[in-house]
């Protein structure tokens, strides 16, 4: 109807403009020869093939600027790419279809160019979306005057089920049998990705299709919906069509239907809209809205309202729907109409079927809880696989200075490991907090009982290499970090290789099994016994003719505390019916396999962390164990307390007080400790500590997991320990010891010790103001600070407080607990401040805290004369090692889990050289 | 983007040499404002509605003097006034004062792209200065024209002699009308409308057209726009904090357009495809957060960060994830749903746990990698979920969406909350 176009004249219903395709037949052929425009770009790439093999190789050539001579591979051949289409004509290509990928701003040249260069060119597919609206106009101009069928833009093309045949995009997927399925319907759709949708959604009613055209939703819909209509009239295959419309624009509005047609028009909502969402064409104004269409369809469709199934009106014209899975309802009630049955028995249907779910353990309601239901093939096979994989798998990336174990809140300086903050983890036990940092979550009352029986019977390193590097280094004046990098270093992958095969052998024997809780021995593991005992070499790794008396201790004092595990008696069972005996390194692969099983299942863990648990669990024992000297370890015992008694009667954490201060705790020291302990486990990745531990695995490559040397990991934390990091704890001891040295404190834990703590600091601190200005006036800028008071981020109020120590405060004044050194620090800053040393009052940081609490521990026996201050600078050096084990077994798996080979290196460009 | 009204107007018709009322900002003098009423004996005070609002003057929104008292006096009153019309509720940010152009005629003239006819078309009478719709089909001439050759003389005097135009104004309008075109296509307009053009006589006695109002849309996917260097600010009132961030992720590859729908809502839908957009939104209702459509295949990247966009705005006030869309074509759901699966680790690791329950509803290329990787994700965040694949209507799983949020509010957030170990 445009006035001055010069169009030629084609099908004859089209008076006004030219219109190619006079039946839906013609739209894609088997005759139909394509040229892809910009064949290898991202979108083209993936596609591209998939058409070609479907369509039995329709596709000739395809152009990409400057990559001539290049192709696109296919399974059945070589597409050849040129620069333009003019090149791909010079070499004797011969087109009729060019498929458009071109990125927006390039579509119409493109097009222009190709039709002007092949007049052969009767079809042009516009994949590419967002194409401007200026564009849209000169396109369909250009192929009005050039008798060129536009196809888009924004559409995903067509696809013909009975010719086999896709052109233009991707519909159907990957796998366009799947819904391409031959049958009567014709499918028109402004939505691309319903196109496919509607196409499966009538298969569950039997009902295959003809054409399935994806017109798009631009402003300039060229092949639509009264183009569409005509074609399908003269399509004898075609006996009904879907038109899915959506609101904007008028293409619909003087269609007239000879066959039965089910119109799905969709929008109301998008009256409420100011601006496009989505589809760029669907802005409609008041004539042109959801709720006008849907009148127009019902008046062509002889319906008085909208079809559901609860009122199922429709005539023998057809029926109108607003939601798309009543299509296949709508369209069986309208063929019924007209004498015509389903094309084939219905394949599937469409209820709700999750194919995969997971409460986490939470009690839904019956109605929202449904059943799990088996996918439909090929979807199946493939789920099977994927639930028959144990663990998670997490993807890898850059982890330099990066950590998904760890991270400080940068305004409250509490950091947290796997999301317990370590306030919450000093109220948790050292054992607790080992478990938490390869399993990410605590154990429950048994599985610390197992745990606590896993490390202590590991932690006597009487005659042991381990032991001896570690003496050797002790002897040499080394620091306490040194001394354990030496026996770390000796716990090569030989040290817990038995244990970790057995851990792999006993992953897989229950892999796919029901078990999620370990602890509920009812299990049913015959199953798993009788595979075992059918597979000569599995059997042989678990159990042995002799076995070894640590096995037996451990199993014996498991089961006489009582502790309760699927997989300990699944050994027990499997040596009694095999008349063999246990390992010591069997028993701890049962138990680390107990501890992280249930987190495994879930896909919280990786079958990397689980294989390397026994590993991390010796390493544990051992730092413990070689940190005390030769002299109070022998066969039988450790720090004088038997190996027996300490499997059945000692926490994990205890054992650990025992190793620094040569006795067991008693209630209020245990809980002090455990606090000091979780308090230190962590400051995020960008502390040095972590840094050396993640670069240890990083240069070992965490790509190939299994190759990466644990210990040589922990060696890494532990030479990136030091005086100034972990020793430097000593500096608040040191300074503390010189002011109560002489005061003759005797008990740091009782308040009525007599002494005029004020007095005392305000003494200091004019000292300290005496001090710090001769030293400003002899220049010296780099005089003593006191240590542990003040914080970068905790300084700008009137008096300041660091949040953690407040909680530790509070929380020992709660047990009435009293602690003179920290209260003496309290005095120090309100005297510094009285006497100007500082214009605020300053915090007391969380250090303090630390250095107080060992303090107290040790006080007595250094007062006593039993320890020396170089002991004590070591107690408070080993206790900072202890601690920050914790937070850098977490930082090696999750680098081991998750980061790329050399991954903290460095670029050369990012460095500086100084002079 | 739209603009309407002459302080914007006016500059842009002077690139094309179109005339126009002379115009002053809410920041004019008031000696300009005198000397305005001076050599034009009236003016019109127009309040400035940014997105631009109809129905202005029957709404008693025009302000008129004809002395500088009265001039003040409207601008006073209109400066910041509020105005409704249909869904669109606008606030005034300041006002403009526009020279009255006395005229025996006023004429309505509109470019923009129609679809019945598939191409670039003018509206047309010179019964102008009132609402089209209202005046009957008569009176107004809808032409179309050829965009190859653009809008000429020719197609104003069709259109005007098809309605019988007094003859006196087609020959100063076949003159100036066509000048609009280069405007229209060349800036990247998708429609534009003067009303009223204001016939009035010059000094030789002659008619010309002068343009006393206007409204264009440009088209957001066409950048010939941006060479107009308009502010940033000039249609930014309608969009929220959370559709500008995610605007600026708007390429050619991957839609990534968004829309609030209801800042209380508690179902957040990730909703992929025109089609998925347009139901799911639909039985949401004032349920969803958002509308919004993802499809297009983005990339990984790019997901990613309209997904942290998404969560980092939405995700506190949600009950329910909801990732939902038909059997894709070409969309990756792998990388869609490694993108939407790694944002959603990083807010929890940021923000710490979220009691959520997550609805999944999709098929498409690499259907169950993505799906086995959201499920990873998920059972490592302790979140519970269903999936349902493309074998279940869609309808049913948005239904299903909406009872799990009921249930939610009812107390299973707080359940949820517990298991995860949330205060």
């Amino acid at each position: 109807m445009t006035e001055n176009s010069s169009y030629s004249k084609g099908v004859d219903a089209f008076p006004h403009f030219y219109v190619g395709i006079n039946s839906l037949a013609e739209l894609a052929t088997k005759e139909d020869r394509v040229c892809v425009l910009n064949i290898l770009g991202s979108e083209s790439r993936g596609v591209t093939p998939t058409s070609h093999v479907y369509s039995g190789g329709n596709i000739v050539c395809g152009t990409m600027p400057g990559r001539s001579g290049s192709v696109l591979k296919t399974k059945i051949g070589d597409i050849p790419v040129y620069n333009n289409v003019t090149e791909a004509l010079e070499a004797g290509h011969q087109f009729n279809v060019a498929v458009v990928y071109v990125p927006p701003s390039g579509v119409k040249d493109a097009v222009i160019e190709a039709v002007r260069v092949n007049p052969a060119i009767n079809k042009v597919i516009i994949l590419t979306e967002k194409v401007a609206l200026s564009d849209a106009r000169i396109i369909r101009q250009y192929g009005q005057r050039h008798n060129v069928d536009v196809f888009g833009a924004n559409c995903l093309g067509i696809a013909d089920a009975h010719q086999h045949v896709r052109i233009g995009g991707a519909l159907g997927g990957s796998s366009p049998e799947e819904s391409l399925v031959p049958g009567s319907i014709a499918i028109f759709s402004n939505s691309g990705n319903f196109t496919t949708t509607m196409a499966t959604y009538i298969l569950t009613a039997g009902w295959g299709t003809t054409i399935s055209y994806s017109s798009g939703k631009d402003v300039y819909i060229h092949f639509a919906a009264a183009e569409f209509t005509h074609a399908f009239h003269n399509d004898d295959r075609s006996k009904a069509a879907l038109m899915y419309i959506e609101p904007g624009g008028y293409y619909e509005h003087d269609l007239e239907f000879k066959k039965p047609v089910v119109a799905c028009v969709v929008g109301r909502w998008k009256d409420k809209l100011t601006r496009a969402c989505g589809h760029a064409g669907a802005m409609a104004g008041s004539g042109d809205n959801a709720g006008e269409k849907e009148r127009w369809f019902m008046n062509k469709l002889g319906v008085n309202d909208i079809y559901s199934p609860e009122n199922p009106v429709h005539s023998a014209k057809g029926a109108v729907v607003t939601n798309i899975a009543h299509l296949p309802e709508a369209l069986t009630a309208v063929m019924k109409a007209n004498g015509v049955e389903p094309d084939f028995e219905p394949k599937g249907n469409l209820s709700l079927k999750p194919w995969l779910g997971n409460n986490q353990d939470i009690a839904l309601p019956s109605n929202l809880d449904i059943d799990l239901v088996e996918a439909i093939s090929p979807y199946k096979e493939q789920l099977e696989l994927l639930t028959k994989q144990l663990g998670i798998a997490l993807p890898r990336q850059t982890m330099k200075d990066a950590s998904g174990a760890s991270m400080m809140d940068p305004k409250t300086q509490v950091s947290k490991l796997y999301g317990v903050s370590v306030l919450d983890a000093a109220l948790h036990t050292y054992e607790d907090n080992l478990v938490m940092s390869l399993v990410q979550k605590y154990p429950d009352e048994n599985g610390r009982a197992l745990a606590n029986l896993a490390l202590n019977a590991f932690v006597n390193q009487h005659n042991t290499p381990a032991l001896m590097a570690a003496e050797a280094s002790r002897e040499a004046g080394n620091s306490p970090n040194t001394v354990l990098s030496s026996s770390m270093a000796i716990l090569g992958p030989k040290t817990a290789e038995t244990a970790r095969k057995a851990v792999r052998i006993l992953l897989n024997l229950f892999k796919g099994s029901e078990l999620v809780n370990p602890s509920e021995t009812s299990f049913d593991f015959s199953k798993q016994l009788s595979a075992v005992l059918a597979d000569d070499e599995a059997k042989a790794v678990l159990v042995s003719s002799e076995g070894d008396q640590c096995g037996q201790m451990i199993f014996d004092a498991a089961r006489n505390g009582g502790a309760k595990s699927v997989f300990l008696d699944f050994l027990e069972e499997l040596a009694k019916q095999s008349g063999a005996k246990l390992e010591g390194q069997i028993v701890l692969a049962a138990i680390t396999c107990h501890l992280g099983w249930r987190e495994l299942v879930h896909k919280r863990l990786s079958m990397t962390t689980m294989i390397n648990m026994p590993w991390h669990f010796r390493i544990f024992s051992s730092i413990i164990g070689t940190s005390v000297a030769v002299n109070r370890q022998d066969k039988e015992s450790f720090c004088g307390v038997s190996n027996l008694e300490l499997m059945t009667s000692w926490s994990f954490t205890e054992t650990a007080y025992l190793a620094l201060l040569g006795k067991r705790p008693d209630k209020e020291a245990l809980f002090a400790f455990s606090v000091l302990l979780g308090l230190i486990v962590t400051n995020g990745p960008g502390t040095i500590s972590a840094q050396g531990a993640k670069g240890a695995v990083s240069a070992d490559g965490p790509e190939v997991p299994e190759r990466v040397q644990l210990n040589k990991a922990y060696v890494g934390f532990l030479t990136h320990t030091g005086y100034a990091h972990g020793g430097n704890g000593f500096e608040a001891i040191e300074f503390l010891l010189h002011r109560f040295k002489e005061s003759g404190l005797n008990e740091p834990g009782n308040d009525k010790h007599g002494l005029d703590l004020s007095a005392m600091a305000l003494e200091y601190a004019k000292e300290y103001k005496a001090y710090k200005t001769k030293a400003k006036a002899e220049g010296n800028l780099s005089y003593a600070k006191i240590p542990c008071v003040n914080h970068p981020v905790f300084k700008d109020k009137d008096v300041n407080y660091d949040p953690r120590e407040v909680f530790v405060n509070d929380l020992f004044k709660k047990r009435g607990a009293y602690n003179i050194f920290l209260e003496f620090y309290h005095e120090l800053v309100q005297a510094l401040f009285k006497t100007g040393v500082s214009k605020k009052v300053y915090c007391v940081n969380v250090d303090a805290v630390i250095a107080v609490i060992l303090l107290k521990i040790l006080w007595k026996p250094y007062a006593d004369g039993e320890i020396s201050e170089r002991a004590l600078e070591t107690a408070a050096f080993t206790t900072f090692l202890y601690g920050r084990t914790i937070g850098e077994t977490a930082e090696i798996e999750d680098h081991l889990n998750r980061g790329r080979n050399m991954d903290t290196r460095t670029a050369a460009s990012k460095c500086s050289s100084v002079n | 983007m739209q603009i309407t009204g002459m302080l914007w107007g006016s500059k842009l018709l002077n690139y094309v040499g179109f005339p126009t009322s002379e115009v002053l900002g809410a920041e004019a003098k008031t000696d300009q404002i005198k000397d305005m009423i001076d050599r034009w004996g009236t003016i019109f005070i127009k309040p400035i509605f940014k997105g631009g609002v109809g129905k202005k003057g029957k709404a008693g929104l025009i302000g008129k003097a004809s002395d500088l008292a009265t001039a003040m006096k409207e601008k006073e009153r209109l400066y910041f006034v509020e105005h409704r019309h249909g869904n669109a509720f606008a606030k005034a940010e300041g006002v403009t004062f526009e020279s009255a152009i006395p005229a025996q005629y006023e004429i309505y003239a509109s470019i923009s792209d129609n679809t019945r006819f598939r191409a670039p078309t003018l509206t047309i009478t010179h019964h102008g200065g009132m609402d089209i719709e209202e005046l009957p089909p008569d009176k107004i001439a809808t032409i179309p024209f050829d965009a190859l050759t653009g809008f000429k003389g020719f197609v104003v005097n069709n259109a005007l002699n098809k309605i019988n135009a007094p003859n006196e104004i087609i020959s100063p309008l076949v003159q100036n009308l066509p000048k609009l075109w280069d405007l229209f296509h060349s800036y990247g307009m998708a429609t534009l409308e003067l009303n009223p053009i204001r016939m009035m006589v010059n000094e030789r006695g002659r008619l010309v057209p002068v343009a006393c109002d206007f409204k264009c849309m440009f088209d957001t996917d066409d950048p010939k726009w941006k060479r107009l260097d308009l502010p940033d600010d000039l249609d930014t009132s309608s969009y929220s904090d959370f559709e500008l961030e995610v605007n600026q992720l708007r390429t050619y590859q991957g839609q990534s357009d968004v829309f609030v729908i209801n800042e209380l809502g508690s179902i957040t839908a990730m909703t992929f495809g025109g089609g998925a957009n347009a139901l799911v939104t639909e039985l949401l209702g004032d349920k969803g957060t958002i509308s919004s459509d993802f499809g297009g295949n983005p990339p990984y990247q790019k997901m990613f960060e309209i997904s942290r966009i998404v969560y980092k705005h939405w995700l506190k006030q949600t009950n329910v994830l909801f990732i939902i869309g038909g059997k894709a074509n070409n969309t990756d759901i792998y990388e869609t749903f490694r993108g939407m699966a790694n944002a959603l680790r990083e807010y929890f690791n940021t923000h710490g746990p979220q009691p959520l329950y997550v609805v999944v509803g999709r098929g498409g290329p690499n259907l169950v990698r993505g799906l086995a990787y959201m499920k990873d994700t998920l059972d490592a965040l302790g979140i519970p979920y269903r999936m349902f694949g493309h074998d279940s209507a869609m309808s049913g799983v948005v239904n299903y969406a909406i009872d799990i949020d009921n249930w939610m509010s009812q107390g299973g957030k707080e359940i949820i909350a517990k298991q995860m170990g949330i205060n």
